[in-house]
């Protein structure tokens, strides 16, 4: 637990780092478009969400065929909230048998790592 | 009991609810029954041709196993494991009886004096052991090797592991358990991947169906460069879903090989393969 803890802490760490090396200026207006930046490195990046394992994602190489396409997001999760809920694995999401991980229930993803993902994937 | 299994199928749920159930059925019906699943789910795919794994699942894949086949790059292991028999072949004859062609098919089996299941790879070192020789490393090398040679000699044969007391029954189903049970972060299970979802892909990877799984290990692998035990890749698999893998011939993997191979009664042995 401690050590998931700290993982998630040091990537906080890296990702505010990576933001604050951005030029200041244009920091606050882009924050928005940062965080789908983020998200989208996230989403691909096998070691963090490796989303292609399972999901064909715009813009992502070899994808798996598990789970849906994630396309069109908008239309299928009009309230934002619940594709954030889907994502953490909040248990009145979940579909029995599913290989969708709980990501926020089991510490794969901080909550900050997967509102990013989210913000990344709404845009798709 | 035939209706848990059509009511899974028709709603579109899988066998690991049926299998749950299966926990107090004998373990021939837990068999059968995803036998049928997979008949139902593939009605292509003959039963004999699961011993091909994922390789069913693509004419692509399959025409570079076979073309693999041709010019196996598993022979010279197999003429190292002949050698290793042959040097201390008196030892392996009174472990293993004279016949080579009849060591293979032994194994997996329930041994009732120790209420404990032994595999080929656990005998073997057990045989030395005994024998006062050195014990060789699990998982790859001089113990994979040996093991091909045995598998080589008892190609075409089938998978016949035998279950007939209480204890061999629990340790099918504590491998049973084993199998369905989702572990490690990623919360995935063995029947998530192999009975679930086989068929379909992870990444780039076909998923194999768990029936056929034991056919032909131990198995050169294509990223290994070098044969591999069942036990090496149960490891791997443990790994994947970010579960801590237990030991090569830890009572769970033992247990786990007993479930494997007698889900495969009936499918030809075909050891030493070839995987990607
Ligand atoms: C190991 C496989 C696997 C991985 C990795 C995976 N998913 Fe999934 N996902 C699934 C499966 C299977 C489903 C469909 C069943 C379900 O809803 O649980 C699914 C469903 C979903 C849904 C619901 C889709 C819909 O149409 O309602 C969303 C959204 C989603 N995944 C997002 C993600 C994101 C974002 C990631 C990476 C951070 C991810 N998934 C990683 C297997 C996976
Ligand atoms: C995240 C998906 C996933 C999970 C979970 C998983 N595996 Fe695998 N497994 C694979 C992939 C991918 C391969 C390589 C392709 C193939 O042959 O299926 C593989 C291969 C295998 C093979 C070799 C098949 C062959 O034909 O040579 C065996 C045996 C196996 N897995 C057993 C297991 C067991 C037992 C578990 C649970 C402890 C497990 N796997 C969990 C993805 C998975």
């Amino acid at each position: 637990m401690l050590k998931t803890k700290m993982k998630q802490l040091l990537t906080a760490l890296a990702i505010s780092t990576a933001m604050v090396s951005a030029p200041l200026a244009t920091q606050a207006a882009d924050k928005g478009a940062n965080n789908i930046e983020a998200g989208k490195k996230l989403a691909f990046s096998r070691s963090k969400g490796n989303c292609l394992a399972c999901h064909m994602v715009p813009g992502g190489n070899l994808p798996g065929n598990i789970g849906p396409a994630l396309i069109a997001m908008k239309l299928r999760y009009p309230d934002k909230q619940k594709l954030y809920d889907k994502v953490w694995g909040k248990p009145d999401t979940l579909v029995p048998n599913s290989m969708m991980p709980p990501f926020g229930q089991n510490g794969i993803l901080s909550d900050d790592e997967i509102q990013k993902i989210v913000d990344f994937i709404y845009t798709l | 009991m035939k209706k848990t299994l059509l009511v899974a199928l028709t709603l579109g749920a899988t066998a690991t609810a049926n299998m749950t159930m299966a926990a107090n059925m004998d373990p021939e019906q837990s068999r059968q029954q995803l036998v049928d699943y997979f008949k139902a789910k593939h009605p292509n795919i003959k039963f004999e041709d699961y011993r091909l794994g994922a390789y069913n699942f693509s004419e692509d894949k399959k025409a570079q196993w076979e073309a693999a086949e041709e010019f196996p790059p598993y022979l010279d292991a197999i003429d190292a494991g002949e050698a290793l028999y042959n040097k201390d072949k008196a030892t392996y004859q009174k472990c293993f009886g004279k016949d080579v062609t009849k060591v293979r098919v032994m194994y997996p089996r329930f041994n009732e004096d120790t209420q404990q299941v032994e595999t080929l790879e656990q005998q073997i070192n057990k045989c030395r052991t005994d024998a006062g020789l050195k014990t060789f490393k699990w998982k790859k090398g001089a113990i994979a090797q040996l093991s091909a040679y045995f598998a080589y000699n008892a190609r075409g044969q089938k998978i016949d592991v035998k279950i007939e007391s209480e204890g061999a029954k629990k340790a099918f189903f504590a491998g049973q358990e084993f199998y369905i049970k989702p572990r490690g972060q990623l919360n995935l299970s063995c029947a998530k991947c192999h009975t679930y979802n086989d068929g379909r892909k992870a990444r780039a990877n076909l998923l194999s169906p768990n029936l056929g799984h034991t056919s032909h290990f131990p198995v050169f692998r294509a990223k290994w460069q070098e044969l591999g035990t069942l036990h090496r890749r149960f490891g791997g698999c443990n790994k994947n879903m970010r579960a801590k893998p237990f030991k090569a011939q830890s009572e769970e993997y033992r247990n786990l090989e007993f479930f494997e191979a007698y889900m495969s009664n009936g499918i030809e042995i075909d050891g030493p393969g070839y995987r990607e």
